[in-house]
């Protein structure tokens, strides 16, 4: 299927030299290229886009503005912008409608990688309903708990970061969110992170403050129409494969980074509960109740009701919030069986067998997240691998 | 025997024309000697208000003979009192800058009081420093002549304080500037960076065009099979889209030439900007200066005006401190586009003008920066100098611009700035500095 992507700058000569550059693409990409916001808008109007990459500073209208107006519009887009702007006021007002954000001069690999994986991505969750619903999420709810304690920590004048990253990390949304912030260049920071904690501190509190408490990043469950208990449980759950996925790179003398994958894919694996339960609310956990027998397929069924299955959904979310790829395949795949020769482990395998053994866990009643002492050396990890679901 | 009059207070004591002419009479021995160690409490108390005071005192006569010298004139200037007493000023602490310049100062001090004014001079330690001081006088009326008491307060640090202000104001706009000319260096080094690559993928497809033509060149050389070789550069030929290439291949080199210039323009813009301080005025082209502030706050105005420069090519070069006068202008340039901004939305379909003027008139040169921004309402038009007043958002502005621009024109440069404005039609100001005659 033959993306249909738009790119829109004032500068012509920005325009061309992307036309240029991209041109090996043009087989595979429906290009258009637009120097002025109003008609670029108008072109959207008239027909469906893709993915949508715009400047930030433009005359009659900015990118934000812009992009606001896609997502009204089509918010199945993907929204990417791409800016020479470094002013951070500008980047907040991008931070609801962008989905990423790609600073000038960017790396022509980096910037091929990020449309072909956005492209990827579209074309994985084809139910535009489900892709509309998801593209169109700027946040996710949040434990009320954690949400008012993280409010408050940073109300006070000596908010302390690494309180602030502990919060964050206890919470399935907001680790999610501030990962799009960081991985993604709204604030310029050069690095691939994997870690919560690590993100918070790279934003710092100053630039929290104000996406927390005026840009509401984060969302309270209050204004969702998920039941509170089934959020609870999906934290809970995702905690410990987190927990145990990490343990398991670690038995395997995995790289760090690996391991912080893992942890994170193990964290944030079941994100794609989150939207549908936020979203169709006591409908979606009916469907939930109906998996409950071990003959029934949660994922056939979520297909089957909502044209896509909770790991494709969060997969999509995390890919076009440009999370790290390993990241996204770890949540979208995390039901697939492993196709590849276990090899090195990757933070897909891991996370598939800390979800088999949580759920042992959790139906032998030990509970992996609250006693470090149970050693994965131990635990049948490998077993569950090729015992993983068809 | 004479009496004593017993009401001397500390107040009497403090003005001098009456302690001076107080002429005290005793009754008795007793009192006459209760009366002596009362006085000498009262002198010795003088001497410590003077010796633990916090300013400099120090006593003249009215031809500049120095007569008394405190604790504190000794710490500020390094000469102890007995060094220094029946010394003259000039020989000391105000050493002239030539042969009769001495006793003038001294004289312009003294002229200084009548005006009850304080005054700020530059004062020379002993060994050599030169140190900024205010200096207030008193003339004390002694007998038939006159005696000047002089209190000197080291400035120093105030004067330090304002250079940092100065100094903080320059790197604030320098900081303002940064995220702009960032943007404006990052956008022509991404069409580079692109058309660097397009150039490079272009290459490879060519030599493939160009292998074809060789195994032509070779088959026709060897008389082997011409036709099967020819189709093969033509079909190179078109997988390659040699005329796309052609055309565009010649853009790219001619816009990535252009972005190269573009980054190199901004980057010298931005070196004669900055200016290293010099601190003596230097004869300058203020067209070069004008048009370098321009260019350097570029993203500050672009989005929401066009410049219209009118500059005088035949402007005479004209002594200033290019460091200084270029922050005047770019803080009316960005003055200008933060009032048209205000005027016509942040991202306007229809741009304001900036003029920017230079000319020559009344024996100076003017520069003129206009705007069809917002206007000053009449009743902030007086404060607009006044330092630390400004109607910008916290963060947008600290007041200091036009505080400074008045200081460095009007201060430093003996110049003039004016300005009119109008409600809803623009404001124009006008800077004038001095020619050498």
């Amino acid at each position: 299927m033959v993306q249909r992507i738009l790119f829109v700058d004032d500068e012509p000569k920005v325009l061309t030299g992307l036309q240029r550059m991209l041109r090996g693409y043009r087989r595979e990409w429906d290009m258009h290229f637009c120097d002025d916001p109003e008609r670029a808008l108008g072109l959207v109007a008239d027909g469906a886009y893709d993915i949508v990459v715009t400047d930030m500073r433009m005359p009659g209208m900015d990118g934000a503005e812009l992009l606001q107006q896609v997502r009204k519009l089509h918010p199945e887009a993907v929204r990417i912008v791409l800016s020479g702007q470094s002013d951070e006021e500008k980047v907040m007002r991008a931070v609801g409608p962008a989905h990423q954000y790609l600073s000038k001069p960017c790396d022509p690999d980096i910037l091929q990688q990020t449309i072909r994986r956005a492209g990827d991505i579209s074309a994985r969750l084809r139910e535009p309903q489900l892709r509309s619903l998801v593209a169109g999420l700027s946040s996710l709810p949040s434990l009320p708990a954690v949400y008012l304690e993280l409010v408050s920590e940073l109300r006070r004048e000596d908010a302390s970061i690494d309180r602030v990253g502990e919060l964050i990390s206890q919470d399935v949304g907001m680790t999610a969110k501030v990962l799009q912030l960081v991985n993604s260049s709204f604030f310029g920071l050069p690095v691939t992170v994997r870690d919560a904690v690590h993100a918070a501190t790279l934003l710092g509190v100053d630039t929290l403050r104000p996406l927390v408490l005026t840009a509401g990043v984060f969302r309270q469950l209050e204004q969702s129409a998920a039941p509170q208990s089934l959020v609870e449980e999906v934290l809970h759950h995702s905690l410990s494969v987190g927990c145990l996925a990490r343990r398991i790179c670690q038995c395997e003398r995995a790289d760090d980074e690996v391991a912080s994958a893992a942890l994170l894919g193990g964290v944030l694996h079941d994100i794609g509960k989150l939207i549908l339960a936020d979203h169709f609310g006591s409908r979606y956990v009916k469907v939930l109740r109906q998996a409950n027998s071990p003959t029934v397929d949660l994922c056939e069924l979520e297909r089957q009701e909502f044209g896509g299955s909770h790991a494709a959904v969060g997969g999509f979310l995390v890919g076009v919030w440009g999370l790290p790829h390993d990241l996204v395949e770890a949540i979208a795949f995390h039901h697939d069986p492993i196709t590849e020769k276990p090899g090195a482990i990757t933070p897909l395998a891991a996370v598939q067998a800390a979800n088999a053994l949580a759920k042992n866990c959790e139906a032998l009643g030990i509970d992996p997240f609250r006693s470090p002492d149970v050693s994965c050396e131990r635990l049948p990890w490998r077993e569950t691998l090729t015992a993983a679901p068809p | 025997m004479l009496i004593a009059e017993p009401t001397i207070s500390l107040d009497d004591l403090f003005d001098a024309d009456h302690a001076l002419d107080a002429r005290p009479s005793f009754t008795s021995m007793t009192d006459a000697i209760a009366a002596l160690r009362a006085a000498e409490e009262r002198a010795d108390w003088l001497q410590m208000v003077i010796d633990t005071g916090n300013d400099a005192y120090v006593s003249m006569s009215i031809t500049g003979e120095i007569l008394a010298w405190n604790k504190r004139a000794a710490e500020l200037f390094g000469w102890t009192a007995a060094e220094v007493i029946g010394e003259r000023l000039a020989n000391t602490i105000l050493p002239p800058a030539n042969a009769n310049d001495g006793v003038c100062r001294v004289k312009q001090l003294v002229a200084i009081q009548g005006a009850g004014k304080r005054v700020e001079i530059e004062a020379t330690t002993r060994d050599g420093r030169k140190l900024p001081v205010e200096v207030s006088i008193a003339p004390m009326r002694r007998g038939s002549s006159f005696v000047m008491n002089a209190f000197i307060h080291d400035i120093s640090a105030r004067r330090e304080l304002q250079a940092q202000l100065t100094h903080a104001q320059r790197m604030e706009s320098v900081g303002q500037l940064s995220a702009g000319i960032a943007h404006e260096i990052n956008t022509p080094t991404q069409y580079v960076g692109d058309n660097a690559r397009f150039l490079g993928e272009s290459f490879r497809d060519l030599l493939d065009v160009l292998q074809a033509y060789g195994a032509l060149a070779d088959a026709v050389r060897g008389g082997q099979d011409a036709q099967a070789a020819l189709t093969n550069v033509e079909d190179a030929i078109e997988a390659a889209e040699l005329d796309y290439l052609t055309d565009e291949i010649e853009l790219a080199i001619q816009q990535s030439l252009e972005g190269v210039h573009r980054v190199a323009s901004i980057v010298r813009a931005m070196k004669e900007f900055s200016h290293p301080g010099t601190v003596e005025k230097k004869p300058t082209n203020l067209n070069a200066c004008v048009r370098n502030t321009v260019t350097v706050a570029t993203n500050e105005w672009k989005y929401v005006a066009t410049v219209e420069f009118d500059l005088d090519e035949h402007l005479p070069l004209t002594p200033c401190l290019p460091g200084d006068l270029n922050q005047v202008v770019l803080n009316l340039i960005v003055n200008a586009a933060q009032a048209i901004a205000e005027k016509v939305g942040p991202s306007p379909k229809v741009k304001g003008v900036i003029g920017v003027a230079t000319r020559q008139a009344d024996g100076g040169v003017e520069i003129e920066i206009s705007d069809t921004g917002a206007g000053i309402p009449q009743d902030l038009q007086r404060r607009i100098f006044d330092p630390f007043f400004t109607t910008k958002d916290i963060g947008v502005g600290s007041g200091q611009g036009l505080a400074i621009a008045r200081s460095v024109v009007v201060d430093k440069h003996a110049g003039r700035i004016d300005f009119e404005s109008a409600l809803g039609q623009g404001t124009r100001f006008v800077l004038w500095l001095p020619l050498p005659a």
